[in-house]
């Protein structure tokens, strides 16, 4: 084992810094803005940028709390229907409750942590996977959201107080920007910066060495989930005031983009690896990515198929060099074993 | 018996739903309706066989309702063409299957992570298809509905298909020693490599196997229509790791049975009609669903904590 464990780092490349993977999709998202600024008109315009800010936040906050569910090795199906519900229920608290705007939006976040809190029972309390337990939920929360709305109610004229946090700037850089950036902060330090966040890491390496460790790995799991609930109400909230309408499938196919962008990132899907800093570079490069085939007259399906390529090229490029170490091993010896699918 | 008992509980809460919709809503069991609900079932029942093999061997597939569609349109545009039924099914299992080869190189030959993988696969597929198809139907053949037979003959021959390949499947993941494999895999690969099997091997096979099984189904649903609507199949792949989930298969692998699924994916699909037949409102379907899936994960979770302590 010692001798596997010594061969294994040989492997390893040695420009470390250039080769991280949150450089090279730094290069990545530089090609990309240089590509499309030759290409698309107005693409490099500070309009068209703020454009981009405002359309990927939703998701850009998602993703940014779907990194630390990742790094524990979970995942979270649910965020995207979560953001329905909580956006239906603001627009039910705010038109139907009577209550006023502040008030619905504080409720919301409430109820948002509250069903972060469901997940966050029955994956670190009963030790169930999280991908099932999310897919349940997934389901769950969006078919709150239709009962309530019965498919066809829609909550509009929201007062322009209100659609201004959606849709104004504010000193010079759009409003979802202030609400944006704190969050991605928080988490930045969270994760980076304090014992706490490291040790999402730590259990997403080896739960059972963490909990040994003297970890509490349930609380600190718990935690990750109530906050992604949190997070994706906070999102409904943006999301409603940017459209200025809530309707019951908003949101929908969000969780697979906020996965995409967090794995494009580098977060191993098996947890244990990953950083915030790559999650937004993924955010960014996937918004670029579609917004820039807008200007450069690429029909948008382009956009998703490309975003596909490119989350397969991301993960492929740093296995390439470890299939061609294994095919030219002997074959005797401890092969690495195939590795579980299963990220919860 | 104790083996079963989670099979065994699925089926329970069948035929107590099953009874109650007798006694209330007797309408239920007419026979035209209720043929009409089972057709529409069966490319379902075929796509859950699929993945709870799939998960059986600790992998995941949640690019099957793009297979799905993609096999669609794939089958209704050699259809328009004027190709015969046979040289059709042929050419869409056979496409189903090299489609799912991709899946199965990238996880067993990169040694990428299955749920990544066939996420990717799964926006690149249905992108694409928009980007081919941009929304429009094919229309069939006259001919092509229902196999040319009538309404009824064509839906008997479909759900005798459907539940002849169950049964073939059920049997061969008994008896069947390449299927016991899976199991061996999807319990512990790097034992299974031991005792001389090829995980790698396995994976990749059983990928393919699901991609084939994905074409079978989408014929399947071609017949049903006279078009074939190229969003066909989306969130299929949902309803089918649900119908799995309730049917007993652990996503942690190496434990699941067909017999489960089958009670897995009659359960799921009588929620809707059972809801219209007792006057709740159809808006609870999607609700109710979850509902049933995170109480199926928490039995799961109950037992195993009670079979630790």
């Amino acid at each position: 084992m010692a001798l596997a464990e010594s061969t294994r780092k040989k492997v390893r490349p040695i420009g470390l810094l250039l080769f991280r993977h949150e450089t090279i999709l730094l290069l990545v998202l530089v090609g990309e803005w240089l590509y499309f600024n030759a290409v698309g008109r107005r693409f490099g315009t500070p309009d068209n940028t703020f454009d981009i800010m405002r359309h990927s936040a939703e998701i850009g906050l998602l993703a940014l709390v779907m990194t630390p569910i990742i790094l524990t090795g979970g995942i979270d199906l649910s965020v995207g229907s979560l953001l329905g519900l909580c956006a239906i229920l603001f627009g039910k608290l705010w038109r139907d409750g009577g209550l006023s705007l502040p008030v619905a939006a504080g409720c919301t976040l409430l109820i948002g942590a509250c069903a972060g809190g469901l997940n966050a029972a029955l994956i670190a309390r009963l030790r169930l996977p999280a991908l099932i337990v999310t897919l349940g939920t997934y389901s769950l929360f969006r078919g709150f959201a239709e009962a309530i709305t019965r498919g066809v109610d829609t909550f509009t004229n929201f007062p322009d107080s209100f659609l201004a946090l959606g849709q104004n700037r504010f000193a010079g850089l759009p409003a979802q920007v202030w609400f944006f950036l704190p969050v991605a902060i928080g988490i930045w330090m969270l994760v980076h910066r304090t014992s706490f966040g490291r040790s999402f890491r730590a259990i997403g390496f080896v739960p059972d060495g963490a909990r040994f460790a003297g970890l509490p790995v349930e609380r600190r799991v718990a935690l990750v989930y109530v906050l992604a609930g949190l997070v994706a109400a906070l999102a409904a909230i943006i999301y409603t005031a940017r459209l200025g309408q809530a309707k019951a499938d908003a949101g929908t196919g969000y969780e697979l983009f906020a996965i995409t962008a967090v794995v494009l990132g580098g977060t191993s899907i098996f947890g244990g690896v990953g950083s915030v800093h790559g999650t937004l570079l993924g955010v960014a490069a996937i918004a670029v990515l579609n917004n820039g085939l807008v200007h450069a007259r690429q029909p948008r399906e382009v956009a998703g198929m490309l975003t596909g390529a490119l989350l397969l090229a991301a993960l492929g490029a740093s296995e390439i060099p470890k299939l061609l170490a294994r095919m030219r091993a002997p074959r005797h010896g401890a092969a690495p074993p195939l590795s579980p699918n299963n990220p919860s | 018996m104790r083996k079963y008992s989670r099979e065994l509980t699925v089926a329970g809460v069948l035929c107590v739903l099953l009874l109650a919709l007798a006694i209330t809503a007797p309408a239920f069991y007419e026979p035209q309706p209720l043929l009409s609900r089972l057709a529409r079932e069966a490319p379902t029942l075929i796509l859950a066989c699929g993945i709870a093999l799939v998960m059986v061997s600790r992998q995941i597939d949640i690019s099957i309702g793009s297979l799905f569609a993609v096999s669609s349109v794939c089958a209704g545009l050699l259809a328009a063409a004027g190709w015969p039924l046979a040289a059709v099914l042929g050419i869409t299992v056979l496409f189903g299957a090299g489609l799912g080869a991709v899946n199965g190189a990238l996880v067993a030959g990169l040694r990428l992570p299955s749920i990544v993988v066939t996420l990717a696969t799964m926006v690149i597929l249905r992108e694409g298809l928009r980007w081919q198809q941009q929304g429009a139907f094919i229309n069939l053949p006259d001919s092509w509905q229902w196999f040319g037979l009538s309404q009824r003959g064509g839906q008997i021959t479909l759900i005798s298909c459907a539940l002849l390949a169950l049964f073939a499947l059920a049997w061969a993941s008994r008896n069947f020693a390449g299927i016991r494999f899976l199991y061996a895999v999807g319990s512990n690969a790097e034992a299974a490599r031991l005792a001389g099997l090829r995980p790698q091997w396995m994976t990749f096979a059983v990928f393919v196997f699901m991609g084939a099984l994905a074409g079978g189904a989408a014929l399947m649903n071609v017949v049903q229509s006279p078009q074939v609507d190229p969003k066909s199949g989306t969130g299929l792949e949902l309803k089918a790791i649900a119908a799995a989930v309730v049917g007993g298969v652990a996503v942690s692998g190496g434990r699941g049975n067909l017999w489960g699924v089958f009670a897995g994916v009659l359960l799921l699909a009588s929620i809707n009609p059972a809801l219209t037949y007792l006057h709740v409102e159809a808006y609870w379907e999607k609700a109710i669903q979850g509902a049933v899936i995170l109480l199926a994960v928490v039995f799961d979770g109950l037992r195993n904590q009670r079979e630790i302590s």
